[in-house]
């Protein structure tokens, strides 16, 4: 029986983190109304002129840099022609004669140990709008709001086997394009779409076999699903004859679990490129080149080395923060304020995580910055705040964030406005304390005849009083000494 | 330019020429031959590819959003328009 080899290459489209689109200043952000975000340039009216935005430019080349690849120091945008209703200037401004970054690899792990999956190119173009099918009048709907926000192409050569690679490929994207902040990278937000390419030959076998791509994949299962069936597909076709393999473009449908033809792939002729004359060429010179090196971050697990050899972070907290930019940032800020490495990992993989879980965010969401999470753990570890207030304020911040308020800079004064730091008057815990005593004497003297555990719902009874505003230790002595006087 | 590559522009063009207007791009492009044999024999071995004919590099914009213009503006323009979408015959 014959051994055969799957053979992949991916083209992952990246919806790059900007304010505005890629050649106009409309809003990158598609969640809104029908056709709200859209002008006349990405609308295609005739006689519009693209502007290409800066930071575009900036995000893929860092994407470039990320991925280890070559950065091409002119850079040029081209049109790609094709004809449908997702793309009014019917062609799509991309990047074909001279893509802003070639070359390069990414390192996966593999059963077998590491293995390199060479990068053959990194582009920027513009997406396509939004196409509704409408059942009452079978038309269709076009949303434009889409249109031209910037993507990255991320086309690598085939040199994956499996599903498992494929699956470790995507993830170290995912991984080191968040940590660079090119992306939130989210595939159940669309904002990372993977086209796979596949082919089957005999184990051993040079020549590649007939290729299908699948277009569009959004969850890394339903991709691994696809190739599964794929594989099989091209096996039975190749040793039953059971159908006559074309290169094409097919479709996935994931609740049949079959793939199905959409039609037969052009090529690269069909889409007719040339130089788009309206955008000038990018030249990076080294100025340029560098300040986008210099600020390429950390990779993750330099990061996680780091936390744990040289701040002495134990593994299970440093890899719990090195799954995210974000808890990374924060962490470190907290620490710049002062708090200790321990505390600010534990509010961070406890309270903040919790948080976000609660509200189905993930983690590079988290909106709290370090700086204010290390005023917040001196505050509770000052005795200025109880634990249970320290968390009411943290999801208290959340809820700025959420309502798109700048989060305050004096966090002391926040929880003194909010009405959460403990109270300074000894007065105050007196007269509570001397209250529910008052109010229950069977347990005082309970306590008094010698049963400690007693003291608890005397406590207790206290804060609830005090609504938790207040230094726990100091109230526990006061309660202990008010007791003990009999 | 031969017949079966024009008919392959037209479908990638989404066009249906008569067989009348095929004849006269054909012959317009007969006509040009001698220009595109002249064109082709030029010898550009170890000529550097013109990236663009204007001395001009580095035209960008900052990433800042602005106002979107006005959707019913926009709407005017399409041939029909639904609930705030253009609207056009069924592709899918």
């Amino acid at each position: 029986m014959t051994a055969y080899e799957t053979v992949i290459g991916l083209e992952v489209h990246i919806e790059l983190a900007t304010n505005s689109k890629i050649f106009c200043s409309c809003t990158n952000g598609s969640d809104a109304d029908p056709n709200t975000h859209v002008c006349p340039a990405c609308c295609g009216m005739p006689g519009m002129l693209p502007v290409a935005n800066r930071e575009v430019i900036n995000l893929g080349m860092t994407a470039g840099m990320m991925l280890n690849c070559d950065i091409n120091r002119t850079t040029t945008f081209d049109k790609k022609s094709y004809y449908y209703p997702d793309l009014p200037a019917s062609y799509q401004t991309t990047q074909w004669f001279a893509p802003v970054a070639v070359n390069g690899h990414v390192t996966i792990e593999t059963p077998e140990g590491p293995k390199d999956i060479r990068i053959k190119q990194i582009h920027m173009e513009e997406d396509a709008g939004k196409l509704v099918h409408d059942n009452l009048t079978f038309t269709t709907l076009v949303d434009f709001n889409r249109t031209s926000v910037p993507l990255i192409e991320i086309v690598s050569q085939p040199d994956l086997r499996n599903a498992d690679e494929v699956e470790a490929y995507l993830e170290r994207l995912r991984t080191l394009l968040r940590f660079a902040k090119v992306s939130g990278a989210r595939m159940e937000k669309g904002t990372m779409r993977a086209d796979v390419n596949l082919s089957v030959r005999p184990a051993g076998s040079q020549e590649l076999g007939v290729r299908t791509e699948m277009k569009n994949m959004a969850s890394i299962a339903a991709i691994r699903r696809a190739i599964e069936f794929e594989t099989a597909r091209h096996i039975d076709a190749i040793e039953n004859g059971t159908e006559e393999l074309v290169q094409e473009t097919r479709g996935w449908n994931d609740d049949a679990g079959t793939s199905f033809s959409m039609r037969t792939k052009e090529t690269a002729g069909d889409y007719r490129y040339f130089p788009d004359p309206n955008i000038m060429p990018i030249v990076i010179d080294d100025e340029w080149f560098d300040r986008i090196k210099a600020s390429l971050p950390q990779l993750p697990e330099e990061k996680l080395e780091h936390y744990m050899a040289e701040i002495g972070l134990s593994e299970y907290d440093a890899s719990a923060l090195t799954q995210s930019r974000a808890f990374c940032d924060c962490f470190e800020g907290a620490m710049a304020a002062g708090a200790a490495a321990k505390d600010a990992a534990n509010w961070i993989i406890t309270n903040c995580a919790g948080i976000l879980n609660k509200r189905g965010m993930t983690s590079d969401e988290l909106p709290v910055p370090g700086s204010a999470l290390g005023q917040l753990i001196a505050l509770v570890d000052g005795g200025k705040l109880s634990s249970a207030n320290g968390k009411r304020l943290l999801e208290t911040l959340f809820d700025v964030a959420e309502r798109g308020e700048a989060i305050p800079e004096d966090i002391a004064a926040f929880a003194e406005t909010e009405g959460l730091l403990n109270s300074s008057d000894t007065g105050e815990l007196e007269a509570v304390v001397a209250a529910v005593i008052a109010a229950d004497p069977e347990t005082a003297q309970a306590y008094r005849d010698g049963r400690e555990k007693a003291l608890n719902p005397l406590f207790g009874a206290c804060m609830q009083q005090l609504k938790g505003k207040c230094d726990t230790q100091v109230l526990r002595e006061l309660l202990i000494a008010e007791l003990n006087k009999g | 330019m031969d017949r079966e590559t024009l008919v392959k522009l037209e479908q990638l063009n989404q066009l249906s020429l008569t067989s009348q207007e095929q004849d006269e791009v054909l012959a317009f492009f007969a006509a040009r031959e001698a220009d595109w044999e002249a064109l082709a024999a030029i010898d550009t071995e170890n000529i550097e590819r013109m990236v663009h004919v204007r001395p001009m590099t580095n035209v960008l914009r900052e990433d800042v959003a602005s106002q979107p213009f006005d959707r019913e503006d926009l709407l005017v323009q399409a041939p029909e328009s639904m609930d705030g979408y253009w609207q056009v015959p069924q592709v899918l």
